[in-house]
């Protein structure tokens, strides 16, 4: 028989080549530091030190433009911005705006999504030309819905003309303005919805189909107890997703109304824009930017531990 | 050596705020205020010298009358930079700033002197002003306007303002009126909503009105001081810095009356959103009979390929007629306009060469070739000559309004005053605010801007 043992040569005789050599001081933790090191100051620079730098700027009064020296207010941005009639005026509108557009696009998404998950030819095809206005630029929306919302030149009131429905001031009647920019988010973010809806659907097991149709469950049923439960969870994903994006909307209402009629139109971001911009009160406007950060993170941390919770049933 | 992680994160927080630092210390290389032998530091190298304006036709003339300037120095090339008007303002001064910028001469509408002075952003150029400008070549209200800083008056010069820019492009409101359906122009404000009505009920379509109303930088504020003007009423006291109760006295509210309630509904459906584009576009399209536009924005309703009131220049001026505005219990008119500065962050040479252009753009020639260019020129013989105003057929609603001109204020705080007279006029006019709440609104909110910087 045999001898399959091999001997392992004696540790003395054996020397590193000469590369490992070269960097023995190179250990597992020092290389993994080394790898990180990178993303970690791109991290520092752009996201870390940026937001406490606001963060510290949002105790002071200073101003980008002037040059003279900050003085240390301690909480006085904060309690000012908390108390301004203009801040809650906006605080509602952003309210309304979110509520509104998450709610028709989280509909309007996961309606299109099921009706496409039903297709079995054409999905693909149908899928890409859904997500088209979500690759676009929101600056680029905005001016094509510009164009085509006008009251005298625009496409949409020419066709409703045509149909004998008369015009709207879409863009400058107080009561429509900010359904306009509802429509035109929608119409740019529904597909994101959709986009995860569809994942959620297909990932749904056939076999529980297979066998609620064994139990010759009604087609709506089968959608209340199977495919709705299983979507949720990734379906509240998107809709947060979408959520702080549409907290944070600021392209659109440029571009689309500048925030009027009046202030009609203005959301929180737009708000802090001007407080940042016009008159560059940097520090207030420093305090704004952290209050919403603290809003969103809140929010978010509630919705998250409800997701939790939905997840462990 | 053990490399741990916290000592990477330490050394790349240090370096962040080496960098952020770095960022925020003084950029550029000029001085506050300018030299008067500038000339010893003019370069002989290339070298582009850059302005930055908001797009409209007056920036491209000034590209073109660079060209002008290459001939006397062939090395330089001059460079005009736009960007939209709605972000003009921020596009300097968020350079500014930063202490750093990618221009040498910024064109600063006449309200933003004070705050880039202020804030020490321009040269002070009045030594450079005194050497080698003529001044009384120019309307006092001009060189005021357009380049000095403080003002006891606004656009009135006083003895101790200093120098900080020359006029460039000077401007006003003109009324367009169709020559074909309203005979005569109309000489006050009262005829002029009485023609528009009676215009407007005559040619069904037709709409009696267009003006900026747009909620964007000074486009409805500018509408509501003419009409302000117009009927008498003051924007403020500048020796009391006081607003509230002159703005929205009895004359402040009558124009908010006439503007909001006569005026606005002969407008188009739908415009209460317009500005620059619109109005001209609804002028080109032969859909309002009067419109009120500024002059620097006038070359696009001569221009045949957007317009439907006829093929060639020619026949379009058949039907549109150019008067300054009417007047009624007062004779002002808006300041538009701005003057070019020179940016206190460009470097050396840069500046010199920008007080090169200054000089050489005083010269009457000069003038007049940018005239003929569609610039709007600020020297009086200039404005009086017939190479003026024959150059284009608006131009004598200009020399005829320099007179009449008021401006806005032209303290550090404009941007926020502005923003506020625009957001609610448009509320105003948009039906959103009711027109007497959003003048007592604009009183007391512009009121406590300046109450905080006393």
């Amino acid at each position: 028989m045999a001898d399959t043992t091999i001997t392992p040569p004696s540790r003395a005789g054996l020397t590193a080549p000469p590369a490992a050599r070269r960097f023995r001081h190179l250990t597992d933790g020092r290389l993994a530091g080394l790898f990180i090191a990178p993303a970690l100051a791109l991290l520092l620079f752009l996201s870390i030190f940026p937001l406490l730098w606001a963060l510290y700027l949002s105790f002071t009064d200073y101003s980008a433009t002037r040059d003279v020296p900050s003085n240390w207010i301690w909480f006085q941005n904060y309690t000012d911005l908390l108390s301004s009639a203009e801040v809650h005026q906006r605080a509602i509108t952003t309210l309304i705006f979110v509520v509104s557009a998450i709610a028709l696009q989280t509909l309007l998404g996961f309606t299109i999504a099921y009706l496409i998950s039903r297709r079995t030819r054409g999905r693909g095809a149908l899928t890409t030309l859904f997500l088209i206005p979500m690759m676009l630029s929101p600056v680029v929306v905005g001016l094509f819905w510009k164009f085509m919302l006008d009251a005298q030149f625009g496409v949409v009131n020419s066709f409703l003309t045509t149909l004998g429905l008369g015009e709207a001031e879409w863009l400058t009647d107080k009561r429509l303005a900010l359904l306009s920019v509802i429509v035109v988010d929608t119409w740019q973010w529904t597909p994101f919805i959709m986009l995860i809806a569809l994942a959620g659907l297909t990932a749904v097991p056939k076999y529980l189909y297979e066998a609620s149709e064994i139990d010759r469950a009604s087609e709506w049923l089968r959608f209340r107890h199977i495919t709705l439960p299983l979507v949720w969870p990734l379906l509240l994903i998107a809709v947060l997703f979408r959520a702080i994006e549409a907290f944070r909307l600021f392209d659109l209402v440029y571009i689309l109304t500048g925030g009027g009629p009046g202030v009609s139109t203005e959301t929180l971001s737009f708000h802090v824009y001007k407080t940042a911009f016009l008159g560059f009160d940097t520090g207030r406007a420093s305090a704004y930017g952290i209050l919403m950060v603290i809003v969103v993170i809140v929010l978010a941390q509630f919705y998250l531990r409800y997701l939790n919770r939905l997840q462990e049933r | 050596m053990r490399i741990r992680p916290y000592r990477v994160a330490a050394a790349v927080a240090v370096a962040c705020a080496a960098v952020a630092l770095a960022a925020c210390g003084g950029g550029g290389g000029g001085n506050a205020a300018a030299s008067t032998d500038f000339q010893s530091k003019l370069s002989d190298k290339p070298l582009t010298l850059s302005f930055i304006w908001f797009e409209w036709p007056p920036a491209h003339a000034l590209e073109e009358l660079g060209k002008e300037y290459t001939k006397v120095r062939p090395n330089v090339t001059i460079k005009v930079n736009t960007v939209p008007i709605a972000n003009w303002h921020d596009a300097i001064f968020t350079q500014f700033a930063a202490k750093k910028t990618n221009f040498d001469m910024p064109i600063l509408d006449s309200q933003y002197i004070g705050e880039a002075v202020e804030n020490g952003n321009i040269l002070d150029i009045t030594d450079f002003a005194k050497k080698y400008v003529d001044r009384s070549a120019y309307d006092p209200y001009f060189l005021a306007a357009y380049g000095q800083y403080p003002q006891t008056k606004t656009g009135e010069p006083t003895p101790n303002s200093r120098t900080y820019g020359l006029p460039l492009m000077g401007d006003t409101w003109s009324m367009i009126y169709r020559k074909d359906l309203i005979k005569q122009p109309p000489q006050t404000w009262d005829e002029m909503i009485a023609a528009a009505r009676q215009c407007q009920e005559e040619h069904p379509g037709m709409s009696g009105l267009a003006f900026h109303q747009a909620n964007a930088t000074d486009a409805a504020a500018v509408t509501y001081n003419t009409v302000n003007g117009v009927y008498g009423g003051e924007l403020w006291d500048p020796a009391k810095k006081q607003i509230e109760g002159i703005v929205n006295n009895a004359a402040g509210k009558k124009a908010m009356d006439v503007l909001v309630n006569q005026m606005k509904p002969l407008t188009p459906k739908g415009s209460g959103n317009w500005f620059i584009d619109e109005v001209n576009a609804a002028i080109n399209q032969g859909k309002v009979c009067i419109g009120f536009q500024w002059i620097g924005a006038m070359p696009g309703l001569l221009d045949p390929k957007s317009s439907k009131l006829g093929t060639t220049k020619e026949e379009i001026l058949q039907k549109l007629g150019f008067a300054a505005l009417p007047k009624q219990d007062s004779d002002y008119v808006p300041l538009g306009g701005m003057g070019m500065h020179i940016s206190k962050y460009a470097p050396a040479d840069h500046q010199a060469e920008a007080l090169n252009f200054m000089k050489w753009f005083q010269q009457p020639e000069v003038q007049t070739r940018w005239a003929q260019l569609g610039g709007v020129p600020g020297r009086k013989d200039v404005l009086a000559s017939k190479a003026f105003l024959d150059a284009a057929p608006y131009n004598k609603v200009f020399t005829d309004s320099v007179p009449r001109l008021r401006d806005f204020w032209n303290l550090p705080q404009y941007a926020k005053l502005v923003n506020i007279q625009t957001t609610n006029v448009n509320a105003a006019l948009n039906g959103t605010e009711k027109p007497d709440e959003a003048l007592d609104k604009i009183a007391s909110e512009q009121q406590a801007i300046l109450d905080e910087s006393k």
